[in-house]
């Protein structure tokens, strides 16, 4: 049969446009997937990558007893809103790679619409405990040949509803003109900084070239105040360039099947953002390019922590999501619809609403929920078959399925998972979680940030290896037996609780760098004006601008300064130093006068930059010293010519001295030993001892016992000379 | 009068010596005006009627003997000579001139030829009550052949890098690419506030500000600024953003009176703030205006020192400071050859595409193409000069060919001499370099 359709697929080439459609017939009725394949090369159908799995613990403990993708957003699981975004955008073909509680997520799947024979995206479920990070399955897709054409690629808990259309087709555009250098396209967002969706840890800049959206530079911004583009991005010829901080990462890319293949090329990518870096920074070795497409008016996010969590669930209230609205059923699931009314207030199906009670606003109420007398509910998703009694008041608070509220209880900006019973009398502050079957009360008020879960947080690290293999029912049957060991702590979840409270710093332990974070991620900026500019000094460079010639002086200073260190460690000779001092006095454009003084100052303060730091004695100083005047005694010569020079040469000695009153004892040995190497007369040094002093401490200078000796000397030492002639 | 004009023309010309040797920069002949006819002319259209001019004592000398000056310009020309051997930078001029300064003002460069609408820069400056407005244009591509560059060289110049915001017009970022080896470093919290910046590099700084009359006040206080392109543009785009700008008007009162003490210890930066008048203020926090989106903040994120740029997406637009800009606006002025008066045109010759000075003598049989030949130049029988730039008086020998090449002033060529791209300058001028 195989033989036949090759048969026929090499036949086709040859045949006209109606034996074409005639052959497919052919194949088809075959059963080849040769068949199929021929006809794909005209359509290509969409197909996409979607991981159904974070690879980190961002949800935990929720995680430990549901993984992320089948969590409930708006009563419905996650994964369907990514797998609706697919099917709308026209993907027929979807891979769904699942590893933790990869059997859940299987579960939900072959019940759910995707997996009826009428579905227009087929989906095939793909199930592996070896899978650690985005890296291993894009790895196992190129090692399995999955994909063929152009694909995109999501997380399952991606929430949006861009039409990729566009974006496909200008990456199919930039793949057939430039010959398949672009490898992918990434979606964003457009939104401004600030804005609720865009959370701190996903922030993002982005340096792109404007005429072809190329993208430059790619980094997250979290914990940086200065950003830093590397100069080679913008050597490409362009002359537009833009720097993009208004941007949401939507989490969904375009891939060509050059992506699979660049991650099994380099095993060390581990997530996209790897991918990405390696690709931008590789760009001219590898030559791949990766583009972007901004979407305006779509809407995109993924759900990395709770933060994202709660504003992406109050979008979907908002309808900022259409038409995944809470209302549409998109899901397919039986029985009828919840109903939307005004203020955006959903009710399932067999409601039940005390009398008082009041829903405020952007309110969704799943189906056979029962809720009591007097309640408040405001900016809240309940789900099903609850039961809150009186007297409840709900703020922005995630009440999950099959949860009991008992009277006086008040939630705020919290999560209730499933099966999780609430005493009498309990406060919720805000940021608490209260994970799968925890029972809390009665009459506690739990503190902001409270995390509560059935399972203990030391087994966890116990299992920390054998995570991703444990079974989810093992799991369970192990824990219950710590329970029973470890009793739970009435003060904290009340004294008919049960849960385990959840301590931040427990967390910080862990090695794994994701889990330091706590579960609702960052705080949504802490006023961002204040933040950065309180904290950030003026720019260094931002006051006075020093004048050029000033600095040319200071710098001539410090080049002589590493001419002589240099000269020293290399033995150069001072012949040649001089003609390097000289080129450095035209190239700062020094005058003879400056070049004598500075020369004189780096000499005399030689001996502290060789032993930095170290308190040197006046004895030291000049053990150090004299040598090294000899040894430059040539150079000296070349510049101390005249009568002025050696007077110049003598002021900067005296502000030398000046400055470093300790090494009095030194001065004389030093200019004992210049005058020696005749490198000083000694009319002149006379002349510089009367000519006198300007200030205060010059005076005291020239008082000093050793210089007094050392003139006496001198002028008898004249006497000497001229007695004789 | 709301701006004050002031036109730097004490520039040397550094960048083409070769034709300044003899005729300062402002005196250049293009298209027989001097250079500095043209930013006068633009100021003079759009109705400035009096304008400061910096310049130096031969300058002055000479524009009081320039007909086209003496004629063309009518407005009242308040000429301020500088000494000419302190190279003072263009911001020390206008710390010289500080005393005349009575309100905002506009700084032109002597060698801008342009056809842009003034008043956009203005407006620019008016309608966000900026410290400082400028103008940039695209860079063009030279595409005549310059003598003495052999080929099409590129002049590997070191790029500006300039941000502006998503609407194009506020300045967040300016840095040569000589500054920026370790990378190009934004600070996010700029980001933040724009967080759309375009980066562009393709832009000519046309040299035309305008500036609140409080960074002059500034200049007098802060010596160290000597030059406005290099040092206080690049300075005040900082400073939109550090902290000092920001918090002013928080603390306004406190300000208001250290600023009035005028201890002298004042911060030399408070000056700089262009302080919003009160009933601006009012206006401003009454207004549901604002300079930006995605967030509810004030308008400017209430910062009081404000850049903007207008940049000329098209229209002409040159600084003619270098030999190719020089050759490239003599061609774009007029709009075959233009001829100046006095001179003496012989038969049988043909001038295309050319500009000839005044007092010219050009012989029989003559051929000039593509060329500027400056005033008092004779050239003689049989000549053919092509892409040629021949400075004044100089003279060209019976017979001689010339093709892209740079005569000096004054110089001789002998006849039938071939020179082809040269520099021709005299010994003296060489040692120059």
């Amino acid at each position: 049969l195989f033989a036949t359709v090759l048969c026929w697929s090499s036949l086709r080439k040859s045949l006209s446009n109606t034996n074409r459609s005639k052959g497919g017939k052919q194949s088809r009725s075959g059963g080849g997937r040769k068949g199929a394949d021929d006809q794909e090369e005209e359509e290509q159908p969409l197909q996409a990558v979607l991981i159904a799995d974070s690879f980190n613990r961002r949800f935990f403990p929720i995680t430990k007893d549901q993984p992320r993708a089948l969590l409930p957003l708006g009563n419905v699981a996650m994964i369907d809103y990514t797998l609706e975004f697919l099917t709308s955008t026209g993907v027929q073909e979807t891979f769904v790679f699942c590893c933790w509680m990869s059997h859940k997520i299987k579960e939900h799947l072959l019940k759910s619409k995707w997996c009826r024979p009428t579905s227009p995206n087929t989906v095939h479920i793909i199930t592996s405990d070896l899978y650690r990070s985005l890296g291993d399955v894009l790895r196992d897709v190129d090692a399995k040949n999955l994909v063929r054409y152009d694909f995109v690629l999501v997380y399952g808990d991606v929430v949006s509803n861009i039409d990729v259309t566009q974006a496909l087709q200008e990456h199919k555009h930039r793949r057939k003109v430039e010959k398949n250098i672009s490898v992918m396209t990434m979606v964003f967002k457009e939104s401004s900084p600030g804005h609720k969706s865009r959370c701190e840890e996903d922030d993002i800049i982005v340096a792109m070239d404007t005429k072809s959206q190329r993208v430059l530079h790619y980094q997250k911004t979290q914990g940086l105040k200065k950003l830093q583009f590397p100069m080679n991005i913008f050597h490409n010829g362009s002359e537009d360039f833009e720097i993009r901080h208004d941007l949401l990462d939507c989490h969904i890319s375009i891939c060509s099947p050059q992506v699979a293949e660049l991650f099994t090329d380099n095993f060390d990518y581990q997530t996209r953002n790897d991918f990405v870096r390696g690709m931008l920074v590789n760009e001219e070795i590898l030559g791949n390019q990766i583009h972007m497409h901004v979407t305006k008016d779509g809407y995109g996010a993924r759900v990395s922590n709770l933060l994202m969590y709660d504003s992406v669930s109050s979008d979907l209230i908002r309808r900022w999501v259409y038409p995944l609205t809470p209302e549409a059923n998109f899901t397919d699931r039986e029985g009828p619809p919840c109903t939307h009314s005004r203020h955006n207030v959903y009710r399932g199906p067999g409601v039940s609403l005390g009398h008082g009670s009041q829903m405020v606003e952007n309110v969704l109420i799943g189906c056979g929920t029962s809720i009591g007398a007097d309640c408040h509910i405001s900016n809240s998703v309940i789900g099903s078959n609850c039961n809150i009694g009186d007297n409840v008041t709900l703020d922005c608070a995630y009440v999950w399925n099959h949860v009991t509220i008992s009277k006086n209880v008040t939630i705020s900006q919290s999560v209730v998972c499933d099966r999780v019973e609430i005493r009498e009398g309990v406060r919720l502050n805000k940021q608490c979680v209260l994970a799968y079957n925890v029972l809390i009360g009665p009459n506690v008020s739990l503190p902001d940030g409270t995390v509560v879960s059935m399972h203990h947080p030391d087994e966890e690290e116990e299992e920390d290896d054998d995570e991703f293999l444990s079974d989810g029912d093992a799991d369970a049957s192990q824990s219950k037996e710590k329970n029973k060991q470890k009793g739970f702590n009435p003060a904290e979840v009340g004294v008919e609780g049960k849960g385990f409270v959840w301590k931040t710093s427990s967390l910080d332990d862990t090695e794994d760098e994701e889990l330091s974070q706590c579960l609702w991620g960052l705080v949504l900026n802490p006023d961002p004006e204040s933040d950065s500019e309180a904290s950030e000094p003026d720019d260094p460079d931002d006051p006075v601008i020093p004048s050029p010639e000033m600095d040319d002086v200071k710098v001539f200073e410090l080049e002589v300064l590493g001419t002589l260190q240099r000269g020293l460690e290399e033995n150069i000779g001072c012949d040649n130093l001089v003609v390097e001092v000289n080129s450095l006095k035209y190239a700062y454009n020094i005058t003879l006068r400056e070049v004598m003084q500075m020369l004189t100052r780096v000499v005399l303060e030689f001996p502290f930059q060789q032993q930095q730091g170290v308190q040197l004695s006046a004895a030291q100083y000049a053990t150090v010293l004299l040598p090294l005047i000899e040894r430059w005694a040539p150079l000296f010569k070349n510049y101390v010519k005249k009568a002025q020079d050696h007077l110049d040469c003598l002021s900067a000695f005296e502000e030398h001295f000046l400055e470093q009153e300790k090494h009095w004892p030194a001065m004389i040995k030093v200019l004992m030993s210049m005058y020696q190497l005749e490198i000083l007369e000694e009319e002149l040094i006379m002349r510089w001892f009367s000519q006198g002093a300007t200030t205060d401490k010059g005076r005291q200078l020239r008082k000093n016992q050793g210089l007094q000796k050392f003139i006496k000397w001198l002028e008898e030492a004249e006497d000497e000379s001229s007695e004789d002639e | 009068m709301e701006l004050q004009a002031v036109l730097m023309a004490a520039g040397g010309g550094s960048r083409m010596m070769d034709l300044t040797y003899n005729t300062p920069k402002p005196m250049l002949p293009v298209g027989n005006k001097p250079l500095m006819w043209y930013p006068l002319n633009l100021l003079e259209r759009v109705g400035f009627e009096e304008v400061i001019v910096i310049t130096t004592k031969e300058v002055q000398k000479m524009m009081s003997t320039d007909p086209k000056m003496k004629l063309e310009v009518k407005m009242k020309l308040d000429v301020v000579c500088i000494p000419e051997d302190t190279d003072m930078g263009t911001a020390d001029a206008l710390r010289h001139i500080q005393q005349k300064i009575k309100t905002d003002i506009l700084v032109m460069s002597c060698d801008l030829i342009t056809d842009a609408a003034l008043h956009e820069v203005v407006d620019l400056f008016r309608a966000h009550n900026a410290t400082l407005a400028m103008m940039m244009s695209k860079a063009h591509e030279f595409t005549e052949t310059v003598p003495g560059q052999k080929g099409k060289k590129k002049t590997a110049e070191q790029r500006d890098f300039v941000g502006v915001d998503e609407s194009g017009k506020r300045l967040l970022f300016m840095a040569n690419e000589a500054d920026l080896e370790e990378g190009l470093s934004i600070r996010k919290s700029i980001m933040r506030k724009h967080p759309r910046m375009h980066i562009k590099t393709g832009l000519v700084d046309a040299h035309l500000y305008c500036l609140k009359k409080s960074v002059v006040d500034f200049l007098a206080e802060n010596k160290s600024i000597s030059s406005i392109r290099g040092e206080l543009v690049p300075y005040l785009v900082r400073k939109q953003f550090s902290k000092a700008a920001n918090s002013q008007t928080t603390k306004d009162e406190a300000d208001e009176q250290s600023q009035k003490q005028k201890d002298g210890n004042v911060n030399l930066d408070l000056h700089i703030l262009s302080r919003d008048e009160p009933l601006l203020q009012l206006a401003q926090a009454y207004s549901c205006w604002n300079d930006h989106r995605g967030d509810m903040s004030d308008a400017y994120h209430g910062g009081t020192l404000r850049c903007y740029v207008h940049i000329m997406e098209q229209g002409l637009c040159y600084r003619v400071n270098t030999l190719a800009a020089y050759i490239e606006a003599n061609r774009l002025i007029g709009s075959d050859s233009i001829i100046g008066a006095g001179g003496q045109i012989a038969e049988k010759t043909s001038i295309k595409r050319s500009t000839i000075g005044n007092s010219v003598t050009v012989k029989e049989k003559v051929k000039v193409t593509n060329s500027i030949v400056m005033h008092g130049v004779t050239i003689e029988e049989g000549c053919n000069i092509q892409g040629s730039v021949i400075c004044s008086n100089a003279v060209v020998g019976r017979g001689a060919d010339l093709k892209y090449c740079l005569v000096g002033n004054g110089q001789r060529i002998e006849p039938e001499a071939e020179r082809t791209n040269e520099v021709i300058v005299g010994s003296d001028q060489l040692m120059e370099i």
